[in-house]
């Protein structure tokens, strides 16, 4: 039954171009057919001086069943093709986990047999190339992941034809943010600014103070690595409806490395940075100098790792991190070699994070 | 050693309270190696094991001095299990020992025919007269013998023990055998029977039995030219003569004098004693290399007058060996050295004797209450490698001769990896990880062989595990070292030191056949390779004829066997790839072309005719010309449009720009 959804229509058709084309390879041009796939990593992103984010550069990776450790990959990739042309045709909608599940095979006879997949990440590396190939974000075919990234405040959405009011009353939860984004649409901001944390935990404290309506906030997080539903939301704030975007995370270089999702984008997702970063967003927090700033006390601090210092040293080179201000940050933490977390501050009180140290960062950075 | 020399010391101490003596007394060599017996490898768990060593390299060294073919029976059997008594009978077709001789052949340590300069496996005269000495000790059988001595003719019969305390033979009979009572078939050869005490858990008893199995299978390797039968509780093997070709004797030779010291030169006066000879004609005749010439200038050189040579201070006598050391001799002559040469080895490893126990089951007799048992059955199991190869090094080792014997056998029958290490043609199977060839192995680099790590990890018999790359192939190691002074790291003598240069002429040697082998083994690798490309392509393209059948309009079967066909002609193309291409020439004619480009196919609903340049392309490849498959890049290689110019390549190229044509259903 093929589906009515134009935008579906158009990613099954490129599905069965792929499809064509390897079957002209094999059957008319007799030979092995290709697919070109778009580089995904750290050799194949450039930093885009102009768009401020990390693109995707020009590099591909041929894959053929002309190699016997590519022959594997091939077949997962035009299976999974082919259980995306179903999901649509089918006008149903999946998570990536249902996508592995709904391809699970074994391969082989009865002495060599091998799992089709290794594992989820094989299904969720096919279904990214499935991406590529088409240049259509998972999310136009209906494939999501589980939500995780949370609102709170006044904004409300509708998503299908259910209006959500996220300005909930009662500071005892927050909204998950859907991951079906095409079914999302954002009908009423009243906040002045967005405040986006690392982690749910720090979220809810905030929530649970009063924050939201004392400042009038958007509070969001992403619950540490954002998916991508929570990182279009941001952008869709700050772009689409012209709210300020702050975004606080851990003082270590994961946290550093989290805030700049939002900001610049990230290697693995290089290839949809356009429709992901908020460039205008701005990383107010928690800086390394807060540690001393702020008096964290030393049982409240953690030792840097060597990964931490590695992953420091890494950033003190890339072109976006050359401002006098991070270069400054980065060194306190290499000479101290300590990092710690927002939670660090409820050694203070509970309400100092939300009383003390947010008020302070959002009014030195002017936006309250 | 009747009266023992007893001296006492009556030490000068200050306090004659405390005054200790100590007697000093004077062993008998037999007593002495009772009660070391270790030195001689003799421990408990080991002594049958050492029995059947020292026995079978006797008989082998026997047969050998008079280049005769060895025939050897060799039998281990239980005699008494409450008691733990074994009988251990061996006999040869060797040159035997005279019946005058035989006692103290068999009994007096110390006491040996093969105290000379040449190789030989056995050097010491410990072996067999450590087995009588154990009887004696540990039993109340005497030890049986019948010996047929080639120049006697007769058979004699002996029954002897070893007087320990005195390192003497007690005859307890002897007598001339003729016609029944006869053990010994041939012109001449050699029996022992003997009763030896070894009590074994039954751990170390299976131990012990399989270090014999390996001993007899190594030696039979090396002695592909004997025929050794060995009998045990176990049943009865047989290894068979697979050569009449044995290798060249050793011959007695003369010292170097590179290796000349104050004894052996005092040795060598010695025996011209009372002849008045000068020390110039005792040197010449006495050291090999060392004309009369030679001999005046280094007693000139040394300073000395050339006099009687009893007439030599020994401070004169050390002058000369300190000049001999310094000065340049011909390199010294290997004819005392035996190896096993190339064909010889060759012929032991392409058809390897082991022996392998297998359960028999004996099943439970109907109406008693016996239950089934499993017995233990040995058999011979000859394992055919697919190829051999064979190298050799000749070099000084500690002042010695010394031949390296390396040869590599792969593939076939052989299952895993396994080193055999030999000394003067003995199998050497105790104390590997200390032993230098184990060092050279892991040290000659697997890529010698023309194939990467990853490749050996990657065709390696799956339940082989091991770090070392060249440890995962089917592949056995055969190194022999021969000298008369062999490098041991131990007094045991089961493994080599890396003694001089010799760690670098078994390198030399491995990586010569490494080399030698590579072409075969990558051929076989790529067999392999293919072999399991093609199952993968079974077991792959289905899935990918079914994705994209049920994605578009497509014949699924004309798919599945297009996709087959291509997968087969590529693996049958990479594997060439590097070789000698075998596909006849495949010339596009401009009429095969227009052909080819007329095959169309129909594809969801869409006729599609083919791509000129692909042909063309195809049919370079087919060649051998292009190996990798289409990339984007892909070219035609200049050669082929030189080459084929005939071949409407002209037209080829001008097809690219009309690229793909494509004619809809419908028209």
């Amino acid at each position: 039954m093929p589906t009515t959804d134009k935008r579906h229509q158009e990613v099954v058709k490129k599905i069965r171009q792929i499809m064509k084309d390897v079957s002209t390879d094999l059957m008319v041009q007799k030979t092995m057919p290709v697919l070109n796939v778009p580089k995904v990593g750290s050799d194949n992103t450039v930093w885009s001086d102009s768009k401020r984010m990390l693109t995707i550069g020009d590099k591909t990776v041929g894959i053929s069943p002309d190699s016997t450790k590519k022959i594997p990959t091939f077949t997962q990739y035009l299976v999974m093709a082919n259980a995306v042309r179903r999901l649509l045709d089918e006008e149903m909608e999946s998570t990536i986990r249902g996508m592995y599940y709904a391809t699970l095979s074994t391969v082989g006879d009865e002495k060599n047999k091998q799992k089709f997949w290794a594992g989820q990440e094989n299904s969720d590396d096919a279904i990214k190339a499935i991406e590529l190939l088409t240049g259509v974000p998972r999310e136009e075919f209906s494939v999501t992941s589980k939500p995780k990234g949370m609102i709170s405040g006044p904004i409300t959405l509708r998503v299908g034809g259910d209006v959500i009011d996220c300005n909930l009353g009662s500071r005892a939860t927050s909204q998950l943010i859907p991951t079906n984004i095409r079914d999302v649409e954002i009908i009423k901001v009243k906040a002045d600014f967005v405040m986006v944390v690392e982690k749910d935990t720090v979220l809810n404290n905030i929530r649970k103070s009063g924050f939201i309506q004392k400042y009038n906030a958007i509070l969001m997080t992403g619950s540490g690595e954002p998916d991508r539903a929570t990182r279009m939301m941001v952008k869709a704030l700050n772009e689409e409806w012209k709210k300020p975007v702050v975004v606080f995370a851990d003082a270590d270089p994961w946290g550093l490395g989290i805030a700049l999702r939002y900001k610049i984008g990230s290697e693995s997702l290089s290839y949809d940075s356009d429709r992901l970063v908020t460039p205008d967003a701005k990383v107010l927090g928690m800086m390394f100098s807060d540690i001393y700033k702020y008096n964290i006390p030393e049982v409240a601090r953690l030792a840097a790792t060597d990964e931490d210092i590695n992953r420091a040293n890494d950033m003190k080179k890339k072109p976006w991190f050359q401002d006098k201000q991070w270069q400054k940050e980065l060194n306190i933490f290499l000479q101290n070699n300590e990092k710690c977390e927002l939670d660090a501050f409820f050694k203070h009180g509970f309400k100092y994070l939300a009383e003390v140290y947010l008020p302070e960062k959002l009014r030195e950075a002017g936006v309250i | 050693m009747t009266q023992k020399a007893t001296v006492e010391v009556a030490a000068a101490q200050q306090k004659p309270a405390t005054k200790v003596k100590v007697r000093y007394d004077k062993k008998a060599e037999s007593e002495f190696f009772v009660d070391n017996s270790a030195l001689a490898g003799f421990t408990t768990e080991r002594i049958l094991y050492m029995a059947v060593r020292e026995l079978i390299e006797n008989s082998l060294d026997s047969c050998e001095t008079s280049h005769v073919l060895p025939k050897i029976s060799l039998s281990l059997k239980m005699l008494d299990q409450e008691n733990d008594l074994w009988t251990i009978t061996c006999e040869d077709n060797g040159i035997g020992v005279p019946s005058d001789k035989v006692p103290v052949a068999v009994c007096s340590f110390l006491t040996s025919g093969k105290y000379v300069e040449k190789q030989q496996r056995g050097l010491f005269g410990v072996g067999l007269k450590m087995i009588a000495a154990f009887s004696t000790k540990d039993t109340i059988h005497p030890l049986k013998v019948w010996s047929k001595s080639h120049e006697e003719g007769f058979e004699s019969y002996f029954e002897l023990r070893t007087d320990i305390s005195t390192n003497k033979p007690i005859v307890l009979a002897k007598k001339t055998v003729k016609g029944e009572e006869s053990m010994i078939a041939g012109d001449s050869g050699f029996r022992v029977e003997a009763i030896l005490h070894a009590k074994l858990s039954p751990i170390t008893r299976n131990n012990m039995k399989s270090k014999i199995n390996e001993y007899i299978s190594q030696t039979s390797v090396v002695n592909p030219y004997a025929i050794i039968e060995y009998e045990t509780d176990e049943g009865k093997v047989t290894f068979d003569r697979r050569t009449e070709v044995m290798p060249q004797p050793a011959k007695e030779v003369l010292p170097h004098p590179a290796d000349m010291d104050l004894q052996t030169l005092k040795k060598a006066i010695m025996n011209f004693m009372n002849q008045k000879t000068t020390l110039q004609g005792i040197l010449s005749a006495s050291f090999q290399k060392m004309s009369s010439e030679k001999a005046k200038d280094i007693i000139a050189k040394a300073c000395v007058e050339n006099k009687l040579a009893d007439k030599y201070s020994e401070n004169e006598l050390i002058e000369i060996v300190k000049i001999c050391k310094h000065t340049a001799f011909q390199q010294a002559n290997t004819d005392h050295l035996s190896p096993i040469g190339e064909e010889i080895l060759t012929t032991g490893m392409t058809s390897e004797y082991t022996i392998v126990t297998t359960k028999e089951v004996v099943p439970s007799v109907e109406g008693t209450s016996a239950p089934e048992v499993q017995r233990p059955q040995i058999t011979v199991k000859v394992l055919k490698p697919s190829l051999t190869a064979y190298a050799s090094r000749t070099c000084v080792i500690n002042n010695r001769p010394t031949i390296v014997e390396c040869g590599i056998a792969y593939g076939g029958d052989i299952p895993s990896f396994k080193l055999y290490r030999f000394a003067n043609k003995i199998p050497l199977l105790y104390d590997e990880g200390s032993d230098v060839a184990r060092e050279v192995v892991s040290e000659v680099p697997i890529n010698r062989m023309g194939i990467t790590k990853q490749e050996a990890k990657e065709f390696a018999n799956v339940e082989v595990k091991s770090d070392r790359a060249v440890e995962l192939l089917p592949l056995h190691v055969f190194f022999h070292i021969c000298s008369t002074k062999i490098p041991y790291k131990t007094a045991g003598k089961e493994s080599i030191a890396s003694e001089g240069e010799l760690k670098k002429y078994m390198k030399s040697c491995l990586s010569e056949l490494y080399r030698k082998v590579s072409a075969q083994i990558r051929r076989e690798l790529r067999m392999k390779e293919a072999a399991g490309r093609l199952n993968l392509y079974k077991f792959y393209i289905p899935l990918v004829v079914s994705a994209i059948s049920e994605s578009i309009k497509i014949d699924s079967a004309k798919l599945e066997q297009a996709f087959t066909e291509l997968a087969e002609r590529h693996v049958k193309i990479e594997q060439q790839a590097g070789a000698q291409v075998v596909e006849k020439e495949d010339k596009i004619t401009s009429e095969r072309l227009e052909e080819e480009v007329e095959e169309a196919v129909e594809i969801d609903g869409e006729v599609i005719k083919p791509d000129r340049e692909q042909i063309a392309i195809n049919a370079a490849r087919k060649k051998g010309k292009l190996s990798k498959p289409k990339s984007m890049k892909e070219k035609i290689p200049e050669t082929l449009q030189k080459k084929d110019k005939q071949a409407t390549l002209d037209a080829v190229i001008e097809g690219k720009s009309k690229g793909r044509k494509k004619v809809n259903a419908d028209d």
